[in-house]
């Protein structure tokens, strides 16, 4: 088959050109990977694990509240109350709608229905009542309510942790995989830039200088020129071209 | 020696390596939930880098033996190299030694593992890593001389490298025949230990690749507890089956499905592989059964398994046999070192040279009793030259010297004498698992970095068979 210089040349480094594009293109994919996989940490776990943490300081308020109602202290144990549920509330709305792990929903429904039944005891009036001042009443029906509540929300964090930790432990594969591409494709185009010097020497180069030599050393009682050149291109072309004009010169002499 | 004649061969090593990862990108595609673009991008730069020599280099219709020596040799380099750059870019356990180990002990169809949790990989990585044996198990030179469309002189020049004088006996045909036979029973079997497999309750995925590494001899399973995963009976009795058949020479097996005179029933070469082959098993499951460690059954169950998966090369388990009696690791030790036969899959000092060892012996005792006698050595009615004689009486010096200079290195990293000598042996014989630190159930991963780099040359100098290596180092430009 014919090949010309020109396309054997272009045909290199097209070549060439597409390690690279490949190389690149595959970085950036691995890397759009990687940017997915820490906004998928960021939406999938961390805000959930700020959500729970939201959700045990509002039930540490409100434990507070329900105490200095119990200490006569109406006003103030209200004011908390209302502050910390609404604090709760968002929290637990916010859980609600980030539901991505496997047995999530279960446990954000077990911390709704805990915190609506230990909401419905405190809501009750406490201030001058025989509830105000009774730890007895505060210990059999508040605190274990409170604890119920606060250990649904703790599963909720540790289970986020949890994949939390997990996904980011991959993330240090996945950036080496949005790396190494790269630094194949480097090592890649070294070897392939030797590969094409040495083919440029092999094809153009030598053919080239043995034809130069062939000519300087050519004697006028030689018919023909012999480069032992193989290829079928515009040098072989050359060749024969220069054969042909030795042939022509030698029958006007 | 004409470079761009080796670097062209050398493209088609790489274009056919690009065939199987694109295969096992696809599958990745398929099954995986993140298909791993490192298969794809390891198959684009064989693929570049195969095509470039054929856009520059002419036609040549004949090879050199140096050039043949050097193409042999560098295929199987390069093939290696290529071979890692997908675990490397997967990354996880798959440090540059890991990976490089992992890729040489593929394609050598050793089936030595580095890896902790193999059910980790991804689908396509384990399809690629199973192909390594695939490729390997038959020689990728063979697959490439098959699909070249010229080269008929090139061809015998390659044919006669990448295969020893004692794989091409049982062979009485034309280079391109001879290739066309060996590649024909290795579809034939992988096929049918496929189907076998699939039928006995295997998925499509598991079996092919466990008929890929059982037809290799390689040993690389799906399954971190290799075989004992399933325990199945049937399943192991048909990879058992296959590795004893792997282990046949394969002009014979062509023979035996032709109904050629030279089959596996008339072959006393075979008959004396298979009666050593049982005696093993015999040998290991009394020790086992006498030790109390199995009832009789469940003892020659295991000890069938493990002395045919060593003794053919493959490298499968069922048992841990780091915990088996000395005298039954002693006895697969043997088997680790005598391998199946010649011009099979199977890798190591091969049966024939033993057989062939034991007969010269026998002449040489002849000799001593009637020195001016003449005696010739035979193997299956075929005349054996004293060249060919001589030629394996080195081997096997050349083989234990390797193997002793593998466990003295292995040794001075403060590596057990065990562990130190059955990795050698395993590695030099393409085997797979050792004992000890490197036992069936275990996995090279916890050697050091430099000790897996020498088991990965002794893994190389088993399959190239020593000579085509020292050969490479005596070519002078």
């Amino acid at each position: 088959m014919k090949r010309k210089l020109k396309s054997k040349l272009l045909a290199g480094f097209m070549l060439l050109v597409s390690l690279l594009i490949v190389a690149g293109s595959i970085s950036i994919f691995e890397f759009l990977n990687l940017g997915k996989t820490v906004s998928s940490l960021i939406d999938n776990n961390y805000k959930t694990i700020v959500a729970s943490r939201s959700m045990l300081e509002a039930l540490e308020r409100e434990d507070s509240g329900i105490l200095l109602l119990m200490l006569g202290q109406w006003e103030r144990g209200r004011g908390i109350l209302e502050e910390a549920d609404s604090l709760f509330l968002d929290a637990l709305e916010l859980a609600k709608k980030n539901v991505t792990e496997k047995n999530e929903q279960a446990v954000v429904d077990s911390i709704s229905d805990a915190y609506h039944f230990y909401r419905s005891k405190w809501q009750m009036p406490i201030v001058d009542t025989q509830k105000e001042g009774n730890i007895t009443w505060y210990e059999h029906n508040i605190h274990q309510d409170f604890l119920e509540t606060k250990g649904f929300v703790d599963d909720l964090m540790t289970l986020n942790q949890n994949n939390l930790y997990e996904e980011a432990s991959t993330l240090k594969d996945k950036a080496h995989r949005a790396i190494m591409p790269g630094i194949v494709a480097i090592i890649g185009a070294l070897l392939f830039s030797v590969l094409l010097n040495f083919y440029i020497n092999v094809q153009f180069v030598n053919p080239l200088k043995r034809l130069i030599k062939a000519i300087k050393t050519h004697h006028p009682d030689d018919r023909l020129l012999e480069t032992n050149i193989r290829s079928e291109d515009e040098i072989k072309e050359l060749e024969r071209e220069v054969n042909k004009m030795i042939i022509r010169y030698s029958r006007k002499d | 020696m004409r470079a761009e004649v080796v670097i062209k061969y050398l493209g088609y090593v790489l274009l056919f390596n690009a065939v199987f990862l694109l295969i096992s990108w696809i599958l990745s595609v398929f099954m995986d939930p993140a298909p791993t673009t490192a298969l794809l991008f390891t198959a684009l730069i064989c693929i570049i880098f195969g095509l470039f020599p054929l856009v520059f280099s002419a036609n040549y219709d004949s090879i050199s033996f140096p050039e043949g020596i050097i193409i042999v040799v560098a295929g199987w380099l390069i093939t290696c190299t290529i071979g890692m750059l997908p675990y490397i870019m997967w990354g996880g356990e798959f440090t540059l030694a890991n990976a490089f180990f992992e890729s040489v002990s593929g394609f050598t169809t050793t089936g030595s593992t580095v890896l902790n949790n193999i059910e980790g990989l991804p689908y396509g990585l384990l399809f690629w890593r199973s192909s390594t044996h695939w490729i390997g198990g038959v020689g990728i030179i063979i697959f490439v001389l098959l699909i070249l469309p010229h080269a008929k002189n090139a061809r015998i020049t390659l044919l006669n490298t990448e295969m020893s004088e004692l794989s091409k006996s049982n062979f009485h045909y034309k280079a391109r025949t001879t290739i066309r036979i060996l590649v024909v029973v290795y579809l034939g079997l992988t096929l049918a230990e496929t189907i076998s497999l699939r039928i006995a309750g295997m998925n499509w995925f598991d079996a092919v690749n466990h008929s890929f590494a059982t037809i290799a001899t390689g040993g690389f399973s799906t399954k971190n507890t290799s075989v004992a995963y399933y325990n199945s009976p049937v399943i192991e009795s048909i990879i058992m089956l296959f590795m004893l058949l792997s282990g046949i020479h394969f002009g014979i097996l062509f023979g035996t499905i032709i109904g050629s005179k030279e089959n596996i029933f008339t072959s006393k070469l075979v008959r004396s592989y298979v009666i050593v082959m049982f005696l093993g098993i015999f040998l290991v499951a009394l020790k086992l059964y006498h030790d109390h460690f199995y009832d009789w059954w469940s003892a020659l169950r295991y000890s069938s398994f493990q002395v045919i998966s060593v003794g053919t090369t493959t490298g499968f388990a069922t048992a841990d046999t780091a915990n088996w009696p000395v005298f039954t690791q002693i006895v697969m030790l043997y088997f680790i070192i005598q391998c199946a036969m010649a011009g099979s899959t199977s890798g190591g000092l091969k049966f024939d040279r033993v057989y062939l060892f034991f007969k010269a012996l026998n002449k040489q005792v002849k000799f001593i009793r009637h020195p001016n006698a003449v005696f010739s050595l035979k193997i299956d009615n075929k005349l054996i030259s004293e060249q060919l004689e001589r030629q394996t009486m080195l081997f096997i010096v050349l083989y234990v010297f390797t193997l002793l200079v593998t466990t003295t290195l292995l040794a001075a990293m403060d590596i057990d004498l065990m562990t130190s000598f059955s990795a050698a042996a395993a590695t030099l014989g393409n085997v797979g698992p050792g004992f000890s630190r490197v036992s069936s159930m275990a996995n090279f991963g916890n050697l050091p970095d430099l000790a897996k780099l020498i088991l990965s040359v002794s893994m190389l100098l088993g399959r190239l068979e020593i000579y085509s290596v020292i050969a490479l180092f005596t070519i002078r430009r």
